[in-house]
């Protein structure tokens, strides 16, 4: 698996989802969903609440069935996607066993997947140190901070080295600087395993730092408006979020967030150079 | 088999099946301090009876009190009959039957006797405990998983425990015959009840996104059954073992009766019963014994509950 490896990792055509609502009627959750996602892209999900981003995600992995259209995953069927343990997922809570250690964490689903007893132990412990949390296996999630209660979690869906990884607004409920300290972590890891990843954020800077391309959503019913091209150097660093072009498509994004950019983002940027817009999104810094 | 998709939207119906009485565990305390909690209300208790005793009980005659070689005469100034040596006998008259012999002539003392029994009726309850744990966690195990069962059984299950214990006692002994079987059945019955309500609770309490993260991991039921329900569903079930552990030895005693099982408590309290107007202390020791027998299995459960739960986050629900 390396970033450069061929192929679509996801493709979803004319996806459409609706949920019957009670007492009659139905909500469309998304509609006309077009995107396809090259193996090795790194896309973040942004949108309002209720724009369908989760619900998306969980399409991809085959947690709920869309009402209509095409999903492919690897080339499969998401169900046999799922099958094959394509992907691994992080929500938003760690969502960690309170009677197993951190090492038993991880190595969970090497259990479930019948991994022989020597490699478990292994790439449990392999895991630990790609999230620097090596020094604390015998740990019990409750001892940990949530920051690292998090990288416990990413370590539990990259240990059975799937080639994708979904992750649910995985940082949502962590501080700011815990936060743009895992942003960095995901993008060491991401670029040392080659891994595709599909990322639902509700935070504008955190989408433009970490993504190859940023995806923006509206709402009632959730349809992809905009999806951006970010066009940041690699590596990205703690300098990257102080360049000028950082700041350009995080305006470029919250513009089409505020669905004042209906087409042309790519280059759009350009054209809001010393647009107020950027000093506004230097002060904000997020939606979320 | 129901879909876990749709395992997930459940928890809610199991949860509104718990009885109050099922309560999420406090975890991890220290073990001596409920220790010295409950000798302190004992004693509280030994007091205020000794207490009223003392106000409305029978006159007290001690030429030599207690063996401290103090004479001790005193007429209580109420006369209250719920107060008097048969009805409320002096603690210490308790304590004496329990090392005088069990019958005029014996070698045994009633408290040798008494322990002997209390273990005999252990040995029924413990296998009642058991069996009640066992057929409450696949009971649950069922419920959670066969929607369809959960609705056909689980108003029988909430409805056996409404038949009064001692009206069914003897059908269960006509069925299978006196001895130790219909004893153990009794016991099991009383058991099973708390264990499979909290079960059921705890089975289904995993966060959804637990079943979730299982199912992306296309793990099987039995998978996540075993590595994340049942582990998931132990602190419950120790908050119904404690219930258990006692209710098991309740049933085993009411069962010795018509059970026909001489060696148990049961049948001493029955004895002891109708020797009550001459030795009331007997029955007051016996009672004693019972309830320390069921202290006794509690406590060991709670030991158990703390050792396996040790490493435990606190269970918030």
């Amino acid at each position: 698996m390396t970033n450069t490896s061929a192929g679509t990792a996801v493709r979803l055509a004319d996806v459409e989802k609706s949920f019957a609502v009670q007492g009659g009627g139905e909500t469309v959750a998304l509609q006309g969903i077009n995107l396809d996602i090259g193996a090795g892209e790194f896309v973040s999900l942004i949108g309002p609440s209720g724009c369908g981003k989760s619900t998306l995600l969980r399409i991809v992995a085959d947690l709920i069935r869309p009402t209509s259209g095409t999903v492919e995953v690897n080339g499969k069927s998401p169900h046999r996607a799922r099958l094959d343990r394509d992907y691994g997922m992080v929500f938003q809570a760690p969502v960690l066993f309170d009677w197993r250690t951190v090492e038993a964490n991880v190595r969970l689903p090497l259990e479930v997947m019948n991994v022989a007893r020597s490699e478990r132990e292994q790439r449990v412990r392999e895991m630990l140190e790609l999230v620097e949390l090596g020094g604390f296996l015998r740990h019990y999630p409750h001892q940990l901070s949530g920051g690292m209660q998090q990288r416990v979690a990413i370590a539990r869906a990259l240990c059975f080295q799937p080639a994708i990884l979904l992750m649910d607004e995985p940082f949502g409920a962590l501080d700011e600087m815990t936060r743009e300290r895992l942003n960095a972590e995901v993008l060491r890891i991401w670029a040392r395993l080659g891994t595709t990843v599909i990322f639902v954020t509700h935070s504008i800077p955190e989408a433009v730092f970490l993504s190859t391309r940023v995806v923006v959503m509206s709402a009632r019913p959730g349809r992809i408006t905009t999806v951006v091209d970010v066009d940041l150097p690699q590596p990205r660093t703690e300098q990257t979020r102080e360049t000028d072009r950082y700041y350009e498509l995080v305006t470029v994004v919250r513009e089409a967030l505020r669905g004042r950019l209906p087409a042309g983002a790519q280059d759009g940027p350009a054209a809001l150079d010393g647009h107020p817009a950027k000093q506004r999104a230097r002060a904000e810094g997020g939606i979320g | 088999m129901r879909d876990p998709e749709t395992a997930t939207e459940r928890q809610s119906s199991a949860a509104s099946v718990g009885v109050a009485g099922v309560e999420p565990p406090s975890r991890r305390r220290s073990i001596l301090r409920p220790i010295a909690s409950v000798a302190l209300v004992l004693l509280a208790i030994g007091i205020a009876w000794q207490v009223a005793k003392l106000i409305g009980g029978d006159p007290w005659r001690y030429d030599d009190f207690l063996g401290t070689g103090i004479a001790f005469h005193h007429n209580p100034p109420l006369r209250v009959a719920q107060l008097s040596d048969r009805q409320l006998p002096h603690l210490w008259d308790i304590g004496a039957a329990l090392v005088q012999p069990v019958q005029r002539g014996a070698q045994q003392s009633l408290g040798e006797f008494l322990v002997g029994a209390a273990l005999y009726t252990w040995r029924e309850a413990i296998i009642g405990f058991g069996l009640g744990a066992l057929i409450g966690v696949v009971l649950a195990s069922l419920f959670v998983h066969f929607r369809l069962l959960e609705r056909a059984f689980v108003p029988y299950v909430i409805a056996s425990q409404a038949i009064p214990i001692v009206a069914l006692a003897p059908i269960i002994v006509v069925g299978l015959g006196r001895g130790i079987v219909a004893v153990v059945i009794i016991a099991t019955y009383l058991t099973f009840f708390p264990v499979t309500i909290a079960a059921m609770r705890g089975l289904s309490s995993p966060d959804p996104r637990a079943l979730e993260l299982m199912r992306s991991y296309a793990a099987s039921r039995w998978a996540i059954f075993w590595k994340v329900r049942l582990p998931a569903s132990v602190p419950y079930l120790f908050t119904a073992l404690k219930i258990a552990a006692t209710a098991s030895i309740v049933g085993a005693i009411i069962g010795e009766g018509p059970g026909g099982v001489p060696e148990g408590l049961g049948r001493a309290i029955i004895n002891f019963n109708q020797q009550y107007i001459t030795g009331p202390e007997k029955l007051w020791a016996t009672i004693l014994i019972a309830s320390l027998l069921g202290i006794t299995f509690f406590a060991l459960v709670r030991v158990a509950e703390a050792l396996v739960l040790r490493n435990r986050q606190r269970v918030d629900v």
